[in-house]
């Protein structure tokens, strides 16, 4: 993969330096301020519907690439903690009796957690294909209980009428609040991401993916790397899960099963793994396939396999891969 | 339980363990061979009971469905492998993901032509009754899929142990390399073995139809159970594939009796004392996790 390394980067001019951490505070406010600004126009509380919905995977395709893109784990399971999130939030609300945002969010950080430290305690050891289908089939064992605990989850049926939050007193159920509620939680997650990414710990992760018996010899405790990797990036996908439930007030089944699963592994690839702007613009590209293009064309699910299918044989840095190499290539 | 329902749930079991044996061994001989796991095999199975119904309703022969399925299948396996997982050769996780693709396309194309209702497939002639067995009745079809499952066990291993062709599959298995050094065309051997692992899809998605059904999701459901026969099992041998079918199939049927809510979580916490304590699956000789 070429990526311009980080080294090349900070030599380069100052404007260089600041420019992306620049425009991506530029586009969160942009985003906060959409139903704002957009207030006039045709189609705007449509078009802030899909943007949510947009960003809620895009926290979803940036937990996962922690794995894919930085320690090089692919995981084909990782919508058991999208979902258990979702579940999560969904039942300490009604459980617990209180909408308050800290706990909802909190139930729904500790069960994905808890249950990617049990899943990944069983997978994180295996390698490649056998990481993809150990997870996806554990994951599965996720989707079995949601599916067939009926009185906890609502089985089939799924579970409806999902309580928004309360932020100290403050309700977040009209529609504007809940888009903006997603647009802070997608920024704090981006915020943490890319943290991570800069950080020895993620630079370890990268050596785990690049060379892991290096790393081994080197003295890191690879295994627990990786079983801290996967608990993050469950967790971090318990919290876009929780999003998706308060933005559907709605969970069912599918939130944990193989298709959302392939969904993410899917938007990050399309994206570009191991760049943090890789998994929002898949999430965005997917989403769009999936609801807008949905409605005009019968086969968008056929349109997305392709596309996927060009991007794993021709461009398997996905979209900013092939934007570094349009952007080289027109500089030279 | 009664003694009765004791036996008539262990044929259930057998008879699921027989189905699972005809969908693993395709998954299994694809993975031994080119070490892909096949993701679309799910999505084969399913086409399979698609194409079954398609001739059924056509010419309302099951017999010719058992035959057209799987040639039809192994027809798109031989498009398949050497039109996109052969450009990425020996990048084994790429062509993985890949299958993904494939699966995403043909169960997108299956909803479009045959639309997204549960259908059903009538029994077959002959096989449409039931028979009494130890004083309850049982359907008879259910005793013939663990028969079709047992013959074509043997006709596997034979051509397997036997012939020029297994001979070649085997030595692929062992060494793809040193077999493409010795002159062997591997290109044509691994088109053929994708093929043949999406016809036994095929073929199981066919022998499944008329006890299962035919709907959306079976393709989900029939590549999970498949992953974790060969995990149990161990990957690509026929033993491991047949080991694993005979543990998971009963296991599923009487977990559904005894803790109906969490049978299925019952098949994981097997596969995973089974990885703990074999990571390499029961009779696999390729370690799964470490």
């Amino acid at each position: 993969m070429t990526r311009p390394t980080k080294a090349s980067l900070s030599r380069g001019p100052r404007v260089r330096r600041w420019a992306p951490p620049f425009a991506g505070a530029a586009a969160l406010v942009a985003l906060f301020t959409f139903p704002d600004w957009s207030a006039s126009m045709e189609g705007s509380r449509y078009a802030s519907t899909i943007l949510r919905d947009m960003l809620v995977f895009a926290v979803y395709a940036l937990s996962l690439d922690v794995l894919i893109g930085r320690a090089g784990m692919p995981s084909l399971g990782h919508a058991a903690f999208f979902g258990g999130g979702a579940y999560a939030a969904a039942i300490a609300a009604e459980r617990l009796g209180t909408d308050e945002l800290a706990v909802t969010l909190g139930a729904a950080v500790v069960v994905a957690a808890a249950l990617a430290l049990v899943i990944g305690a069983l997978t994180v050891r295996a390698a490649g294909i056998f990481f993809l289908m150990l997870t996806l089939a554990f994951a599965q064992m996720a989707f079995a209980i949601a599916f067939q605990w009926t009185d906890l989850t609502g089985g089939s049926n799924g579970f409806a009428g999902v309580r928004r939050p309360v932020l100290l007193g403050l309700d977040l159920s009209p529609p504007d609040s809940i888009y903006r509620l997603v647009v802070v939680v997608f920024g704090i997650v981006a915020l943490v991401v890319w943290w991570i990414a800069r950080s020895e710990y993620g630079r370890a992760l990268v050596g785990v993916r690049e060379n892991e018996r290096r790393m081994r010899a080197l003295g890191y405790d690879t295994t627990r790397l990786k079983l801290s990797a996967f608990v993050l990036a469950g967790s971090l996908a318990g919290v876009a899960g929780a999003l998706s439930a308060w933005s559907f007030r709605f969970v069912s089944p599918n939130d944990v099963g193989l298709g959302t699963s392939v969904t993410g592994f899917v938007m990050v690839l399309i994206g570009g793994a191991g760049t943090l702007l890789g998994p929002i613009l898949g999430a965005g590209l997917v989403l769009y396939i999936e609801r807008v293009l949905s409605s005009a064309i019968p086969y968008s699910q056929t349109v997305l396999g392709i596309v996927f299918i060009v991007f794993v044989l021709a461009a398997r840095q996905g979209l900013v891969g092939v934007a570094v190499q349009v952007w080289t290539r027109v500089r030279r | 339980m009664s003694p009765e329902l004791v036996l008539q749930q262990a044929l259930n079991g057998i008879s699921f363990g027989a189905l699972l044996f005809i969908l693993a061994a395709g998954l299994s001989l694809i993975f031994g061979m080119m070490d892909v796991v096949n993701l679309a095999h799910g999505a084969f199975y399913m086409l399979g009971a698609y194409v079954a119904l398609q001739v059924v309703q056509a010419t309302g022969q099951f017999w010719a469905a058992v035959v057209i399925a799987p040639v039809v299948l192994g027809l798109v396996g031989l498009v398949i492998e050497p039109l996109l997982l052969r450009r990425l050769r020996g990048r084994h996780l790429e062509q993985v993901l890949l299958t993904i693709g494939v699966a995403l396309v043909i169960t997108d194309l299956i909803g479009l032509v045959w639309g997204r209702e549960a259908r059903t497939l009538p029994f077959p002639p002959g096989f449409d009754r039931s028979i009494d067995i130890a004083g309850s009745a049982y359907p008879t079809y259910r005793l013939f899929v663990i028969a079709f499952a047992v013959v074509l066990a043997v006709v596997l291993y034979y051509l397997h142990r036997r012939t020029a062709i297994g001979a070649l599959i085997r030595a692929g298995v062992d060494d793809a390399e040193m077999l493409a050094a010795l002159g062997v065309d591997t290109d044509r051997l691994f088109a053929v073995t994708f093929a043949v692992g999406a016809a036994l899809a095929g073929l199981a998605g066919v022998i499944a139809a008329p006890a299962f059904g035919v709907r959306p999701g079976m393709d989900v459901d029939a590549l999970i159970f498949s992953l974790i026969v060969v995990v149990v099992g161990g990957l690509g041998t026929l033993g491991g594939a047949s080991v694993g079918a005979a543990l998971v199939g009963p296991a599923e049927t009487f977990g559904k009796v005894l803790v109906p809510q969490f049978a299925l979580a019952l098949i994981f916490a097997i596969m995973a004392v089974i990885l703990l304590a074999r990571p390499s699956g029961l009779l696999g000789r390729i370690r799964i996790s470490r």
